[in-house]
Order: C-alpha cells, then sequence, then structure tokens
C-alpha cells in the first residue's frame, strides 16, 4: 500500500516536472520573436486549409468559363487558372495535401529513425554494426534521389508519396539518436537504472530516449519543412501526387506551360510553399534555441 | 594512413555494390513490364514476347541479376538503353560534363558565399547586419529550388531576355542552373559557419590570441575561422551530393540535357539500363565526394591526422 | 620595504559592469590598488567575485557588448590604459602585459603546434624574422622544462601540465613587465599545481616581472605574493601586505576564509565554512555587500561602508573597526 502511495507520487513529480519543462520550452519559443512571426503565419496557413470550405470563396472545381486564366482581382485574390477555377481556393484546398504529407511523412520517417537508432545505440555490439552498415548503404544516395526512385517504383498515391518521401529521412534519424545515445550512454544515471536492476527495454524507452530525444524534435520540425519542398518538387517532375488533385507541386506542374502567359499561376503556388516552409523554419530554429540546454538557466 | 585509406575504399566498393543491387531487385519486381511499355501501343503479344527477349527479360531473376553485376562490375559495360538502343556509357559521357559543371560551380558558390555570409553574420553578432544575413538565409532555405528557377526565368528570360530560360549552350544557359543550384546549400553553410563562429567566439584560445596582442582581423582569420571551418568540411561531401542528386529537379525545370535529366527521362519510359546507370553514377559520385572530404578533413585536423598515423611520438591522446 | 621600489601599476576607482538580458551586472565596483615593480599581488576570493574581470579590464580584453569600463583609471608608466587607443594596446597586450589562463585545455588553439603559437606572439612584437623566431620559440620551451625539438607537436599531444607550461613560454615570451596569471594552478594535477607555481615564480625572479595573482587558495598566496587584496563581490574589502593579512585578518570575510582553511594541529574536527554564497550581482545589497552572510552584521552595515586603514600598507573595508595611528 505505501509502496503504491509513493509510486504514485513519484509520477506525479515525474509528471508535474515534465509539464513545467514544457510549458518553459513553450514561453521560451513565444518569446523568441522570429518564431512568434513563423507560429502566427503557420497557425494562419493551417487553420484557413483546415477550414476550406468555409474560407474559399468558391468551391474547389468551380469553374467560371468566363473568367480563364484571369489574373489577380477583386473577385478573384489569386486569379484563375486553364479552366476558371479559383486559384485562391484551390491554394487552400490543395494545402490539405501538402501539409498532411509533409507532416505524415517527417513523423513516419522521424520515429523509423527514433527507434532504430535507439536500438542500435543502446544495444551497441554486434547489432549496431550491422544497423549503421545498412544505413551507411541506406545514404549512399542523396535523399531526394532515394525519394524519386521510390516514389517511381511505388506509384502515385498519398501512402506511397509519404512512404517516399520519409525513407530518405530514416538514416538522418538514426544517426543523430544513435550519436546522443552514444553520448548519453556513459553517464552515470543509466548505471544507476541498471543498479536497480531496470529492464533494459525499460531503461530504453523510460530513461535513455526522453533525455536524448530533444534534437530529434527538432529535426523532425525542420523536416516538415524540408518534406512539403520535396513533395512539390516530385509533383512537379511528375511523380507523387498527380494533378488534378489541387496538391500545391501538382499546381506547379500544372501550370509550367503557362509560365510565360500566365506567371500568377507559377507564383501564387510557389508562394505559399515558400511561406509555409518559412514559418516551419522559423518555428524549428525556436524550438531548437528553447531545447539548447546550454541556453537553458 | 595509408591503411585507413584502403579500408574507407573496401568499404566503399562494398557500398556500391549493395546499391546497385538494391536498385535492381527494386526495378526487377517494380509491378508494370517495361516491353510491352517500349514496345508501344499496337505491338502484338508475339512483338512483345520478342522483345522481351531481346531485353533478357525472360530469363530467371538469378541470372539476370548475374549478367547485370558481371557486365557492370567485370567488364564494366553499362548495356545499352533500351529505348534509344545506343550505349548508355557513350549518352552519360556526353552529358556528364554538364552535371558536373553546374554542381561544381554551385558547390564553389556555395561555399564562398556561405561561409561569407556566415562569417558576416557573425563577427556582426546581435546587431542589424546579423539579422539581415540570416533572414537572408532563411528566405533561402524556405523557397523551393525548383521554384526559384521559375522566377528567375520569368524574371531574366521573360521579362528582361538577358538569359535562355532553357537547352544548353554557351556559358549564359549554366548561370541560372547553377544559382538555383547553390540556393539551399549557401544558405545551409551560412547559418553553420555562423553557429560555428559563434561557437569558437567564446573559446579560451581566442582571448589567448588577442591577449597576444594579435589584431582582431588576424584573431578572426587566423585563429577563430580554422577552428569553425573544421565541422563545416566534414558536411561538404554531403552537400555536394546533395547538389549533384538534386540536379535531377533542376535539369528538368531548365531542359539541361544531364544526368539528372536523363535518369528522370528514363524512369518516365522504363528504361532500366539507363537508370540502374545513373543511379550508379550518383552512389560512386556520393560514396567518392563523402571520402575526398574525410579524407581531407583528417589531414587538416591534426587531432584525427594523430589516430591515423602509425608512428607516434610520446604525448597523451585526447 | 616596497615603499623604496617605484610605484609601477596604480588602479583607481575601476568600475565595470556586464549587461546580460538588459539586467546590469556590477562586476567591479570601484576598485583601487597599487603595484610595485618585481612585487606580487594576489586577488584573492571566491569564483565569481570579479577577479578575472579585474585582470581582463588591466589587459583590455573584455568582451564589449555585454561587458563595460564604466570609469576610473588604470596607470602605468605614465598612461591610463584605459584611454590609450587600440592600435597602442595592441602593443601593450603581450608585450608590455601578458596573461596565463585558468584551463590550460582549452588556452591553446587545437590546430596550431604550440611552436607557432609561441612564434605569432613573438613576431608581433619584435623586429625577429621566421628563423630567429622559431629559434627563441625553442629557447622559451627548454626554458619551461619541455624539449626544443617538440615544437611541431600539436597542443592535445601534451598533457595539461605540459600545456600549461606552452602558456607559460608564451606569455613569458616577450619579456612582459607585468603578468596576470588567472588562476595558474587549478585546473591542474595537486602534484604538478607545486611545479608550475615554482616555474612561475622562478621566471618571474629572474625577469623581474611584477605579477598579479588570481587565486582562491590561500596556500598559493601564502607561496608567492607580497601583497594581497581580498576580493568580495567586485570591490577589495581588505587590502594589506601578505604578512599583516595572513597574522591580522581584519575583515570578518577575510576572517571566514581563514576560518574555513583545515588547520592541521587546533584537533578541530569540522571545517568551518562561511554560510551562504556570493549576494545576487545584479541586486547587491545596500551598503556592505558581506553583511547577509556576516555574523557581526548590525544596522551600521546598510550605510555607507569606511575603508579603515589599519597600518602603513594594511586597510580594510568594515564598519566594525576602528582606524589606527
Amino acid at each position: 500500500m505505501i509502496r503504491r502511495k509513493k509510486k504514485g507520487a513519484y509520477d506525479q513529480y515525474i509528471k508535474s516536472s515534465k509539464s513545467s519543462l514544457f510549458a518553459e520550452t513553450m514561453q521560451r519559443i513565444w518569446e523568441n520573436p522570429g518564431a512568434r512571426v513563423g507560429i502566427v503565419l503557420l497557425a494562419v496557413i493551417v487553420l484557413a486549409c483546415l477550414f476550406a470550405p468555409l474560407v474559399a470563396p468558391y468551391g474547389v472545381n468551380d469553374m467560371d468559363i468566363q473568367n480563364m486564366f484571369a489574373g489577380p482581382s477583386a473577385q478573384h485574390l489569386c486569379g484563375t487558372d486553364g479552366m476558371g477555377r479559383d486559384l485562391f481556393t484551390r491554394l487552400l484546398y490543395g494545402g490539405r495535401y501538402s501539409l498532411a504529407l509533409g507532416l505524415c511523412a517527417a513523423i513516419f520517417g522521424s520515429v523509423a529513425g527514433t527507434i532504430i537508432g535507439s536500438v542500435a545505440g543502446y544495444f551497441g555490439g554486434k547489432t549496431e554494426t550491422l544497423i549503421m552498415r545498412i544505413m551507411d548503404i541506406w545514404s549512399s544516395l542523396p535523399s531526394i534521389l532515394l525519394c524519386i526512385l521510390i516514389s517511381a517504383v511505388l506509384g502515385s498515391g498519398f501512402f506511397n508519396t509519404v512512404l517516399a518521401l520519409s525513407v530518405g529521412n530514416v538514416p538522418i534519424g538514426v544517426r543523430l539518436i544513435r550519436g546522443q545515445i552514444l553520448a548519453e550512454r556513459s553517464r552515470e544515471y543509466l548505471e544507476a537504472a541498471e543498479s536497480i536492476k531496470c529492464s533494459k527495454i525499460s531503461i530504453m524507452f523510460r530513461h535513455l530516449l526522453p533525455n536524448v530525444v530533444s534534437p530529434v524534435i527538432v529535426d523532425a520540425t525542420m523536416g516538415i519543412g524540408m518534406t512539403i519542398t520535396m513533395a512539390a518538387a516530385l509533383s512537379y517532375i511528375g511523380l507523387g501526387v498527380q494533378p488534378p488533385t489541387p496538391e500545391w507541386g501538382a499546381m506547379l506542374a500544372d501550370a509550367r506551360t503557362h509560365i510565360l502567359n500566365y506567371p500568377h499561376l507559377i507564383m501564387f503556388p510557389g508562394l505559399i510553399i515558400a511561406l509555409t516552409v518559412l514559418a516551419i523554419n522559423l518555428i524549428g530554429d525556436g524550438l531548437r534555441d528553447a531545447m539548447d540546454p546550454k541556453l537553458r538557466k | 594512413m595509408g591503411k585507413y585509406i584502403l579500408k574507407r575504399l573496401l568499404w566503399m566498393i562494398v557500398i556500391i555494390l549493395g546499391t546497385s543491387f538494391i536498385i535492381f531487385t527494386i526495378l526487377y519486381f517494380t509491378p508494370g513490364d517495361p516491353a510491352r511499355l517500349i514496345a508501344g501501343g499496337n505491338a502484338t503479344a508475339e512483338d512483345v514476347e520478342n522483345l522481351r527477349h531481346i531485353m533478357g527479360l525472360d530469363k530467371s531473376y538469378i541470372q539476370q541479376l548475374g549478367e547485370y553485376f558481371s557486365d557492370t562490375f567485370l567488364h564494366f559495360d553499362l548495356g545499352t538503353s533500351w529505348v534509344y538502343n545506343k550505349p548508355v556509357v557513350d549518352e552519360m559521357l556526353v552529358r556528364l560534363p554538364r552535371t558536373v559543371i553546374i554542381g561544381l560551380s554551385a558547390m564553389v558558390l556555395n561555399l564562398a558565399l556561405g561561409l561569407l555570409m556566415g562569417i558576416f553574420a557573425a563577427t556582426h553578432e546581435g546587431k542589424w547586419q546579423d539579422s539581415l544575413t540570416m533572414g537572408i538565409a532563411m528566405v533561402f532555405i524556405s523557397c523551393p529550388d525548383f521554384w526559384v528557377a521559375l522566377m528567375l526565368i520569368l524574371l531574366f528570360s521573360a521579362k528582361l531576355g538577358w538569359l535562355p530560360a532553357y537547352g544548353i549552350g554557351g556559358p549564359q544557359y549554366y548561370v541560372m542552373p547553377i544559382i538555383c543550384s547553390a540556393l539551399g546549400g549557401i544558405a545551409v553553410n551560412a547559418r553553420q559557419t555562423r553557429a560555428s563562429m559563434l561557437g569558437v567566439f567564446r573559446e579560451d584560445y581566442i582571448t589567448t590570441a588577442r591577449a597576444k596582442g594579435q589584431r582582431e582581423k588576424k584573431v578572426v582569420f587566423r585563429h577563430m575561422l580554422p577552428n569553425a571551418l573544421m565541422p563545416i568540411i566534414t558536411s561538404i561531401g554531403a552537400g555536394f551530393a546533395r547538389i549533384v542528386a538534386g540536379s535531377a529537379v533542376i535539369e528538368s525545370v531548365f531542359s539541361v540535357p544531364g544526368i539528372g535529366l536523363y535518369l528522370l527521362t528514363a524512369i518516365n519510359s522504363r528504361d532500366y539500363p539507363v537508370v540502374r546507370s545513373c543511379v550508379l553514377f550518383f552512389a560512386v559520385f556520393t560514396s567518392v565526394s563523402m571520402l575526398i572530404v574525410d579524407l581531407v578533413y583528417a589531414f587538416v585536423d591534426p587531432r584525427i591526422k594523430a589516430q591515423y598515423s602509425s608512428v607516434r611520438k610520446g604525448g597523451q591522446k585526447k | 620595504m616596497s615603499e623604496k621600489k617605484e610605484k609601477f601599476l596604480s588602479v583607481r576607482d575601476l568600475e565595470v559592469v556586464y549587461t546580460s538580458r538588459k539586467k546590469i551586472v556590477q562586476a567591479v565596483n570601484k576598485v583601487s590598488f597599487d603595484l610595485h615593480k618585481g612585487e606580487t599581488l594576489a586577488l584573492v576570493g571566491e569564483t565569481g567575485a570579479g577577479k578575472t574581470t579585474i585582470a581582463k579590464a588591466i589587459l583590455g580584453i573584455l568582451p564589449n557588448p555585454p561587458s563595460k569600463v564604466l570609469g576610473g583609471e588604470i596607470q602605468m608608466e605614465g598612461e591610463d590604459l584605459l584611454r590609450l587607443p587600440e592600435e597602442k594596446m595592441l602593443e601593450i597586450r603581450g608585450k608590455k602585459i601578458a596573461m596565463i589562463f585558468q584551463d590550460p585545455m582549452t588556452a591553446l588553439n587545437p590546430l596550431m603546434t604550440v611552436g607557432e603559437q609561441i612564434m605569432e606572439g613573438l613576431m608581433l612584437h619584435n623586429p625577429y624574422d621566421k628563423k630567429q623566431a622559431e629559434e627563441k620559440a625553442k629557447e622559451m620551451l627548454e626554458m619551461v622544462g619541455i624539449p626544443a625539438e617538440r615544437w611541431v607537436e600539436y597542443p592535445f599531444e601534451f598533457s595539461g601540465g605540459m600545456k600549461q607550461r606552452v602558456v607559460i613560454a608564451m606569455a613569458l615570451a616577450c619579456n612582459p613587465l607585468l603578468l596576470l596569471a588567472d588562476e595558474p594552478t587549478t585546473a591542474l594535477d595537486v602534484t604538478i599545481q607545486a611545479q608550475v607555481l615554482d616555474l612561475i615564480k622562478e621566471l618571474k625572479d629572474k625577469y623581474e616581472t611584477s605579477m598579479i595573482l588570481i587565486t582562491h587558495d590561500l596556500g598559493v598566496v601564502a607561496e608567492t605574493s607580497d601583497k594581497v587584496a581580498v576580493v568580495y563581490a567586485g570591490k577589495i574589502i581588505e587590502y594589506g601586505d601578505k604578512k599583516d593579512i595572513f597574522l591580522h585578518p581584519s575583515h570578518p570575510y577575510t576572517q571566514g576564509l581563514f576560518a574555513s582553511l583545515p588547520s592541521m594541529n587546533a584537533g578541530e574536527k569540522r571545517l568551518r565554512p562561511i554560510p551562504g554564497t556570493l549576494p545576487d550581482p545584479t541586486a547587491l545589497p545596500k551598503g556592505c555587500a558581506f553583511a547577509p552572510r556576516c555574523p557581526k552584521a548590525t544596522q551600521e552595515c546598510m550605510g555607507e561602508i569606511p575603508n579603515v586603514k589599519l597600518g602603513p600598507d594594511h586597510s580594510c573595508c568594515c564598519c566594525h573597526l576602528k582606524q589606527e595611528g
């Protein structure tokens, strides 16, 4: 009875210290002016895309035959495309694809990288050697190339594209986590945990990972931005998500033939990609500064 | 040192063989029949079967794999393009210089500009020059390179008519592809240089140098910069590989007939010998540039160098 | 005896502040002291008391955005170092004033051979060519007890004690008039400490160099210095001959420092630490900064603190002392 009580108190302690750490980190991010701009910008974009049916002035496939290839005007904020569809509307709907692609692929890649990396880093020995050698081969091709190949093999579609986009990030995550764990492995608190007979798995997930995960979070955040760019590039060269799906890259691909006559079709999708990625990178930078233990006092 | 290089070379060969194996296997099991695609829509089943025989697709996986490996690594024969029926090597040699010129120039540009921006920002830490430089770097990182490429075409080709928008020819054809390839790397290098410089800034040996009466400029360039550059050197190899691999997208925007565009076209037309060769090229390129950079690093940093030299005088290692 | 020697360095009302996150930290608060030729002054105090800042201010190498010299003067050979243009200071740094740093592990540039690093200062301040500088650098190495042929080696090839010898060689290469030694032995093993200390003392005597020795180790003070200044929260609270300070420590803080030393013969079983820590430098208490930790503190300590002259060369900032003589 007493023991359980104690354990509860301990958990409570852990929880409270964790939540205060989280709150403190959030506070520090908010204090960073760059990150604040990023958060606001991203929030606006995400909300607008999420509630696209409410925000958008037209339907996603509504065609305005009188106004094909129209430039930006009060009626059509970003103009219309070749079929008279409102570009602003399509950008909002397309954002759902692009943001989801970026988020899913970055999370997927980071989680896979974290698991593999922590196994390598924690167990060491032959397991580690084997995993790291496989990673060497895996990363012998730059991630954009890997992404192109996998996407070509798997074909288009949302989940295939997520897979293709995340594959290249796995070795990066693995190396990052393993490096952190190697540095952390020699610390005394692990010995302390081992000395009271915690199981290996519990040591790994309860003690080790929480201590090494912050660079991965930063990396994954920046990764979302990178992935959105890469997804757009992929669609642009004709792989990944295909037009007429209003994904940002696909919209660029769709418009490439009209670049000289109707530059607004190229300008706006690219601009929204750049703004989104900029916002994410600003947040990532703020996150990194906020999580840097050297700066925390 | 010799032993280290040998070990690295052997490992590089293993990596390249491994990559080739994986690529071959992936392509083999990719759904869809390349022979049918290449034969065209109105080919008869017999024609397709004939073509399959000519292409060697009717053999078993093991047989095909064996032939591919022996052709490629024993006879150094990259095979014949299924679509154009011409040796892949010939086409690659024609295209190679374009990709490499763009890649190398972009690398030089991105190192030079990146370092300058990083040093400039770090030496003005906290002032407006710092914020401005880092702001520019942030924008560079955030803009998709192929979109910047399209914008540049709009500005310099369509509006101003200064530079050709498509194809390859004289030096003017290389300007925009090089700039677009370099953009992201410039920003990455600038940010890394700045962070690295600021880390070195607070080192005691910098104070030592100042205490000697050394001029601030010399303190920066003799003491800070070499130390700050160390971590940047390690990332050059990967950066170069990324630029060259990114050529696929950039070459596609500018229709530059280089290796990257060759690969993309081949992927779309299921021209597997070309795909395999191009991927092999990128793998070799990546591995070699990483190896060279690691060797340079080992040579520049006395601490690493000492680890690999066999003869060592007294003194403690740390 | 020291009165006969000429006054060499004179620091008056030196004030240094650091700004961090819009808070102002009073690092050095109206510090004054004199140093005569060939003499050693020990600055004693806890970590964070402002000792290193004083030394860096003298050398003019305080990093400017965070820290700033607010006022005071540092007179050396008839010139005020604080008002000297940077061009002139470059000539003084390393030539007339040299510094030995606390941590030899980080004080040397890891990418330059020790020879190059010694030569750098030599060539800056002397009309040597490369060959001459090289010879002199080797000579300096020999002098600090390192075989000359190791001049081509990199810092990582030396042990901590050896590195500190290199740092000393570097500092003394141009025969400076004033040596600032910032805890030169703190980072070293106990056995090496004595060697390095002896080396510094020997070389200093040989070249008649004056020295400001920064330390928190009273043993080191006893061994090397002539004068002692006890620094607390950016202020010199007691100043005097080594004899005066060791035999008649007058400030409660100085007394506390001595009381907290382990003593061999007194038969005491426990050490007596000074309770509490240094006050928050962004919000120093009014009056005497030591009052919150002082066993003798009274209402008086909140007011103006007099600098009481206790002897010809002994003064102390404490309101519980009576002027003597």
